[in-house]
């Protein structure tokens, strides 16, 4: 078979809404791509139990204490399944680990930033896990099958995450006038970051439509903000909170307008400039090195027949 | 016997529970430390489960508490000083490495899987059914425990210099696990608790061969008693300042 | 408003910035070990995800809590990602069946009913 042959099959596979399996010929460009997607998808989850578990020695009751470790718990368990997806394609786990650490693969934005009251754990488990989801639901329809797969787990988990999230606003919200006054406060702090957290405008690119059309992005960043904001900012009204956002107003058709952020502190925050941009790194990586013995100890055993 | 005691046993029962419960909340809580940070993602998560076992653990018990008087669970975790606590100062101990964090709970889950086997036949319904409960959860921990020890302690001089060093510091703190109560005879002449002793007995059965045939030395020092009658060291005040910082800000306050 | 602004003591985010170097390749990657899942006595097993681990033993008790922290579940299998021999994509078409072969399935079959003679 000629390379414009299988490439016609690969596209012909996708368009039926077949999904591609690790040992199926794929373009250069897709699988680079993916291992890229996906790596990145992978840090953010290993990242993001940093900030929240920030908040495990100092969670308030038992409850509230079981339901941060069990999430937390969950994040880790979700970078265990995408780093999983992403071997399939041809990296190995630790080199992942070793180039995130490195800096030289990055990880979401969102989680450079400080969580600074209690109430900071409820925004983030209602929107930030809010917003993952509506990106994550949208990958679990695309492509690749080991992605799709480990996707299809995550949102089901997801789904308390954001539970325990909304929990937490109202349980502060019903309680002392300081305790509604720290969730506005949280979600004044976080509103930006999670603007940014789908990422800058899509440019109009060949490249971006060779990527839709391959099910590896199958909508724009703009389209995922959009959906997240017509999905939550009515919500977040209903509880009586306001956003930070003067001019964000709803029209008739439903579609949120809203003031464009400063993509400028995005780009910082992403190259390390973030307010907790170095501390979690670091963080991670003294936890790395930490456990290096532990991993050095029982490495290079022959994998022992299964009885 | 009903789940009523006599007025003499109340008092003492309390202690007995309160011991246990605050040992599950201080071990629970350090373990708790190491979601997120484990050496290992697969194992990172395994542990979390455990520190969350726990932690339920320390909750059944608070709420066996509850009906004996003791108040709100989460007021029992949440308002007591160090001074009131009654756990083992093996639980307080920072988590250290993994190597101690592992050793010391794998000596902890052994001790607390003797003690239930024994409180299952409880003449005190309420925690003879506790116990029975909790205890299906501690066989998963001692899987656990002893398939690591057992691997690290095969795992090269680096990982067996590591355990070593943990088995020394936490193998003397853990007899406060076996320190009695203050009336603990009365409990255990009434069939409601074994005595400690006996605990102590079995526990070191089992330990003492686990870990000589891997290759380790059980170490003879001084036990670490007092955490039955208040005694600690500074890091269970270090440990209780952040856990219940939150929870006393504010006695209106829901969380 | 912010007096909850505190570091973190578990994180030890001092001792971290010390630690600038990043660890250099480090080459000990565990094996990967495929775990299989029965729900219910009676039940297939069936396949959930891999671990990482150093041994089968060891895969086993990472599995458990990787993969049955919800749900229901009677028994593990965890079996090297390497043991493993499947059929290649690409040869997917072996499975088609291109000839009439619906004897082997029962609607290839008349009912009893209609086997009758003479009956509607």
């Amino acid at each position: 078979m000629t390379e414009q042959e299988r490439l016609e099959e690969f596209e012909a596979r996708i368009a039926q809404g077949d999904k591609i399996e690790p040992g199926d010929w794929m373009p250069d460009l897709y699988r680079k791509q993916l291992i890229r997607l996906i790596h990145q998808h992978a840090n953010s989850e290993i990242m993001g139990a940093l900030p929240e578990g920030t908040w495990i020695p100092y969670a308030p009751t038992f409850k509230r204490k079981l339901a941060l470790m069990a999430k937390v718990q969950d994040e880790v368990g979700h970078a265990q399944l995408l780093y999983r997806a992403a071997e399939t394609l041809g990296k190995s786990r630790e080199a992942m680990v070793e180039e995130l650490l490195s800096g030289q693969s990055k990880y979401s934005n969102v989680f450079n930033y400080p969580c600074e009251t209690w109430a900071d754990i409820g925004i983030i488990g209602w929107l930030i896990d809010g917003a993952a989801i509506i990106n994550q639901t949208l990958m679990a329809e695309g492509s690749y099958g080991p992605y799709a797969r480990a996707l299809k787990r995550i949102c089901l988990e997801e789904a308390f995450h954001i539970k325990q999230g909304y929990d937490i606003i109202i349980t502060l919200m019903n309680g002392t006038p300081q305790q509604w006054a720290m969730v506005q406060d949280a979600l004044n702090r976080w509103w930006w970051p999670i603007i940014m957290f789908f990422g800058p405008h899509d440019k109009a690119s060949v490249h971006t439509a060779t990527l839709q059309r391959w099910g590896v992005k199958p909508k724009t960043n703009d389209e995922q903000r959009q959906e997240f904001l017509r999905k939550f900012v009515p919500k977040i009204w209903e509880l009586g909170l306001t956003l930070p956002d003067p001019d964000l107003h709803i029209d008739e058709a439903g579609e949120v307008h809203f003031t464009d952020p400063d993509w400028a502190i995005f780009y910082a925050v992403i190259n390390g400039g973030g307010p907790m941009g170095p501390e979690r790194l670091a963080v991670r990586r003294l936890s790395y090195q930490e456990g290096a013995w532990v991993r050095r100890a029982l490495a290079g055993r022959p994998v022992a027949a299964v009885a | 016997m009903s789940n009523t005691l006599p007025p003499n046993l109340q008092s003492s029962i309390f202690d007995y529970i309160l011991a246990l419960a605050d040992d599950e909340l201080v071990i629970g809580h350090r373990a708790s430390e190491w979601t997120g940070l484990g050496p290992i993602l697969e194992e990172d998560i395994a542990f979390s489960s455990i520190a969350q076992d726990e932690l339920g653990h320390a909750l059944t018990f608070y709420t066996l508490l509850e009906g004996l008087d003791g108040g709100d669970a989460d007021d029992l975790a949440f308002l007591r000083g160090s001074a009131e606590f009654r756990n083992a100062q093996l639980c307080e101990l920072p988590r250290g490495d993994f190597a101690f964090s592992l050793v010391r709970h794998f000596l902890y889950d052994l001790a607390e899987a003797v003690r239930l086997d024994r409180l299952a036949d409880s003449a005190y319904p309420p925690l003879a059914q506790a116990a029975a409960k909790i205890r299906q959860e501690e066989k998963y921990h001692l899987m656990h425990g002893r398939t690591w020890v057992q691997k690290l302690a095969r795992g090269g001089d680096e990982a067996r210099a590591h355990l070593q060093t943990a088995l020394d510091l936490a193998y003397p703190a853990a007899a406060g696990l076996f320190e009695p109560v203050e009336d603990e005879a009365e409990l255990v002449a009434a069939g409601l608790v074994p005595p400690s002793a006996e605990v102590a007995a079995s526990w070191r059965e089992v330990v003492v061969p686990f870990l000589s045939s891997a290759g380790f030395t059980v170490p003879v020092g001084t036990s670490h008693l007092g955490g039955r009658y208040g005694q600690h060291t500074e890091y269970l005040s270090q440990l209780l300042d952040a856990m219940q910082a939150l929870y006393r800000t504010d006695p209106e306050a829901s969380w | 408003m912010r007096e909850w602004q505190f570091n973190p003591y578990h994180q030890r985010i001092e001792d971290a910035l010390e630690q600038t170097a990043t660890p250099p390749p480090a080459d000990t990657e565990w094996g990967v070990w495929e775990v299989f899942q029965q729900d219910r006595r009676g039940e297939h097993h069936h396949h959930v995800g891999s671990v990482h681990a150093p041994d089968a033993e060891m895969a086993l008790v990472l599995a458990k809590e990787n993969f049955v922290r919800r749900g229901p579940c009677v028994n593990l299998w965890v079996v090297p990602s390497s043991a493993i021999l499947a059929t290649a994509y690409e040869d997917a078409d072996i499975f088609q069946t291109t000839s009439d072969k619906n004897y082997r399935e029962a609607g290839g079959y008349r009912s009893f009913r209609q086997k009758r003679r003479g009956q509607p």
